[in-house]
């Protein structure tokens, strides 16, 4: 894929949050947020399971029908959010200072830059988390929904080392399914681990690269979006 | 076979985990073990790496494993399983890291003075949390620290996680017989790394097929046979 490195990209050094209540603050947000009827989804994963190139893969299904942009949280870099704004997303890049999660403060910092860094009122918004698949499970940020990205290559075992991940998220995606010949992946193990702490999460097969199950994936967003924004 | 012993250890009460890290490598250098601190992202194949290294370099020096995970024990019995060393399964309540104090009291419960354990042990190897981002900041009392990045997490991890990079002194890229399935950049890679840490040893390995691994044995003896020495 080609990235315009030229495009600008606006960075924010988020502070960390001093408020104790990261709980009834994230409902405070979520609230808001619903009021102003617009949908944050906090999207999660270990590194490199492929956040970026899955959202670019919906963003062809939600032209047209829904309004979104993005927030990509890293410690460091802005590959990411340069990624998506060459694809003509607004996205802002959230610098955590070398923090592993986002909570609902530091959410609320990127959402005032991204509401901020365009005019169009936006359905969704989606905070791309720190890739790490402990951590942000702890935090609730305010969101409406919570997905999880689990790729082939990462292994079938993961739902059952990093349960909480598995068990505070609707929906997990296992992409990189055109990589399925190339590694011991067990789908019915994967799903039985998640399933084993969370019965209700929502199962996807995709492949971000190929495009294969990605629609599915998008219609059950898009859905999801017009309920919350309803 | 081998057993597996799981240890509970919760957050650390050390506010000086530096102080706490220097006294754990005092000793160990005392009783000639070498401690090394395995870092990773869920998924990119600590387990099977150790697994396959153990099971090389088993026959010419002691080797002991300590796993940390959240929950389960999988990753203890399967090296125990495999190479039929002693594995010790440590799980640290949801904790995203390990520190030196965490080291300290699994050793008290593994390796208790006077039990001959740690003098009967010439490598003593810590399989971290997976993660990228948490472990890098805590001194765990390891002479040397490795981390392994996949070939499918792609070669911008450096980039995002720079602070794992800096501090280990191996940099293992694993799977990459999958080299064809990814577009992964390995002298974009190996640039990034040394970029952050100039003096860092960046190998290229697969465990699965076992190429490579050669080179990671012959590392490891000479940091053995140095008694971990700078």
């Amino acid at each position: 894929m080609a990235t315009n490195y030229t495009d600008p990209v606006q960075i924010i050094e988020l502070k960390e949050s001093i408020l104790e209540d990261n709980n009834k603050d994230a409902q405070d947000l979520r609230d808001q947020l619903k009021a102003q009827k617009s949908c944050l989804l906090n999207l999660m994963s270990g590194p490199g399971s492929g956040k970026t190139t899955t959202l670019l893969a919906l963003g062809k299904y939600f032209k047209d029908r829904i309004s979104w942009g993005v927030m990509e949280a890293d410690i460091d870099s802005d590959v990411d959010a340069r990624t998506i704004l060459a694809a003509g997303i607004p996205s802002v890049q959230l610098h955590t200072g070398g923090m592993c999660h986002l909570d609902a403060d530091m959410t609320r910092q990127g959402l005032n830059a991204l509401f901020d860094s365009t005019d169009q009122h936006l359905d969704l918004v989606v905070l791309e988390n720190i890739g790490n698949l402990v951590c942000p499970a702890e935090f609730d940020t305010g969101a409406a929904i919570k997905m999880t990205i689990l790729s082939v290559p990462e292994g079938d075992d993961k739902p059952a080392k990093y349960p909480l991940m598995y068990e505070e998220c609707d929906i997990m995606v296992v992409n990189k399914i055109d990589a399925l010949p190339v590694f011991d992946f067990d789908k019915e193990k994967a799903e039985r681990f998640a399933r084993l702490r969370n019965p209700d999460i929502k199962i996807f097969y995709i492949s971000a690269r190929t495009g294969e199950g990605v629609e599915a994936l998008a219609e059950e967003l898009i859905t999801r979006v017009q309920a919350w924004n309803a | 076979m081998a057993t597996v012993k799981t240890i509970m250890i919760e957050e650390s009460v050390f506010a000086d985990n530096n102080t706490a890290a220097d006294a754990v490598r005092k000793m160990l250098t005392g009783k000639k073990t070498t401690m090394l601190n395995v870092m990773s992202s869920p998924g990119s194949g600590k387990t099977t790496l150790l697994t396959a290294l153990v099971n090389k370099l088993k026959d010419e020096m002691k080797i002991r494993v300590m796993d940390v995970d959240i929950e389960s024990t999988l990753d203890a019995q399967r090296v125990a399983d495999s190479t039929g060393v002693e594995a010790l399964q440590i799980h640290n309540g949801g904790l995203c890291h390990i520190d030196a104090d965490m080291v300290t009291r699994a050793l008290a419960q593994f390796a208790p003075e006077g039990s001959g354990v740690l003098e009967d042990t010439d490598l003593l190897i810590l399989e971290n949390i997976g993660n990228l981002v948490c472990p890098a900041e805590f001194d765990t009392g390891a002479h040397r620290n490795i981390m392994i990045l996949s070939v499918p997490e792609g070669d911008d991890k450096p980039l995002k996680y720079p602070l794992m990079f800096s501090v280990s002194d191996l940099v293992l890229i694993n799977k990459i017989d999958t080299l064809d399935y990814f577009d992964f950049d390995m002298d974009a890679a190996r640039e990034r790394i040394l970029k952050l840490n100039p003096a860092a040893t960046v190998l290229p390995v697969s465990a699965k097929t076992g190429e490579g691994l050669d080179a990671v044995c012959d590392w490891v003896r000479e940091v053995v046979k140095d008694g971990g020495r700078r």
